[in-house]
């Protein structure tokens, strides 16, 4: 039953709730950068990193999640396509199909957002795009640890980065407004008197991870966050 | 007044379709679209051509035979209509308009404006129903239904399976039919013994017959003639995780 069209929505919906508290959860780490101090973000990555067991745990279990979401996601696409083989000559009115750009778009989206994630494992994380951040240290109260402060100015410097960085966070956005507020309906939560609610809530929140993370490279950009 | 209209022709289920032109004239904005058919039918048989094949039965709007989608809109342009109800007084004189058959892969076409819409009886045989021993009619009232549920009931079992809210989604899913099925019988005490087992069939009969899967988009419920809400469809995902989680 899971394999079953509901089954995977549910499948979907499960997986995109547990990723939407990832990047929550994300976004407020990374508004530690305007603590007006290095320390502590610094402090915060290094607590991060200093049980291996579980943040390895919890990186392949996030792995784990995002798999399950891609291949629910392109599996019900696949069928979505094949069950409409000829689309009308003529579109109907969007008004009168009440069809949101945002809910059509979901596949691209999705997937410029998955190759930005790669990118950016590879850039903050894995640290290969470039080598230099390997090897920025600092020191707080004592203790030797990685400088994520400094990396991310020197990161955002880049202007390509940043704006790739400022378009994948337009995307999130975009996905986020639909697929927050589809979480409610494959729940079977939505209803006449919360649609308002769930609508402006789902935007809300996609408008708020927008403005969190996209502000650190327009700030680092301005120069209003500094080394 | 007088409509341009393209319209789809198809002489059977494997032939190759295409849009053929027609003038329709001397109409009067009281005609129901369909009558308006029948008006481009006369012509067309009087000229000896074969009239166009499209489905109709009461023309008043409660049995869900009629199935065009004019300029790209299942049952046309109005909020909460089928097509025998729509009226020429909704379109301009001279409009052009675009008549189609409803498209999905489960609703192959028959010929012109027919489609075969038989995936909806398999889905309503695979448990639409609810299961009674034969015997006595119950008595009146023996069972009593709170006035909102009664209601809400009905709200679901407004649909007359006409398919249109296949024929809007971009996906072809079948949803919302379904979930107004499962829900009207799940909404009332003779559907709870059968409710899990019921939820569970219709939506595999659902997925078998080729139908595609709802993203949340909601263009059925706008197009619905009978104005189903797409709510239900949360309340049989819900109903379908439930059921699946007891059955463990």
């Amino acid at each position: 039953m899971l394999l079953s069209s509901i089954g995977r929505k549910w499948i979907v919906a499960i997986s995109g709730l547990l990723m939407i508290g990832f990047v929550v959860v994300h976004m407020t780490g990374n508004l530690q950068m305007y603590a007006g101090t290095p320390d502590k973000i610094n402090l915060y990555a290094h607590l991060l990193h200093s049980y291996p067991i579980i943040l390895w745990a919890f990186r392949l279990g996030l792995i784990g999640v995002t798999a399950l979401h891609i291949w629910g996601t392109i599996s019900l696409a696949r069928e979505n396509r094949r069950a409409k083989p000829l689309q009308y000559a003529v579109a109907g009115r969007k008004s009168r199909l009440q069809v949101t750009w945002t809910s059509v778009t979901m596949v691209i989206s999705g997937t410029v957002i998955l190759g930005f994630v790669v990118f950016h494992l590879l850039h903050f994380t894995a640290q290969v795009v470039d080598k230099s951040y390997a090897s920025m240290e600092t020191a707080v109260g004592g203790v030797a640890m990685h400088d994520v402060y400094r990396m991310v100015i020197k990161g955002f410097s880049n202007p390509w980065i940043s704006g790739f960085y400022l378009i994948a966070m337009g995307l999130l956005f975009s996905h986020l407004r639909h697929g927050a507020a589809s979480v409610f309906q494959t729940f079977g939560l939505r209803d006449r008197q919360l649609v308002q609610v769930i609508e402006v809530g789902a935007w809300i929140l996609a408008m708020a991870l927008f403005v969190g993370f996209g502000s650190i490279p327009v700030g680092v950009m301005l120069g209003l966050i500094r080394p | 007044m007088k409509l341009h209209l393209r319209v789809w022709r198809q002489k059977g289920r494997e032939a190759e379709g295409q849009f053929e032109t027609y003038e329709a004239k001397g109409l009067n904005p009281n005609m129901s679209f369909l009558e308006m058919m029948d008006v481009v039918n006369d012509e067309l048989t009087k000229e000896g051509k074969e009239p166009v094949a499209f489905e109709h039965d009461c023309r008043e709007g409660i049995c869900g035979s009629c199935a065009m989608v004019i300029n790209g809109e299942p049952h046309g342009p109005n909020k909460g209509a089928t097509t025998c109800q729509v009226y020429l007084r909704s379109f301009q004189d001279g409009e052009t308009l675009t008549v189609e058959p409803w498209r999905a892969r489960a609703f192959p076409v028959l010929k012109d404006l027919v489609t075969d819409r038989s995936a909806f009886d398999k889905v309503i045989q695979a448990g639409g129903f609810v299961s009674v021993n034969t015997g006595q009619a119950p008595d009146a009232n023996a069972m009593p239904i709170g006035k909102e549920d009664a209601e809400k009931a009905f709200d679901a079992a407004h649909c007359i399976g006409c398919g249109a809210c296949v024929a809007a989604c971009r996906n072809g899913s079948a949803m919302l039919f379904v979930a107004a099925k499962v829900s009207h019988l799940g909404m009332l005490p003779q559907g709870q013994p059968e409710r899990g087992e019921r939820v569970r069939k219709m939506v595999a009969a659902m997925d078998a017959a080729g139908f595609g899967n709802c993203s949340n988009q909601y263009a059925c419920e706008a197009v619905c003639p009978k104005e189903i809400s797409a709510d239900w469809i949360g309340r049989m995902n819900r109903d379908y995780a439930v059921s699946a989680v007891k059955k463990l």
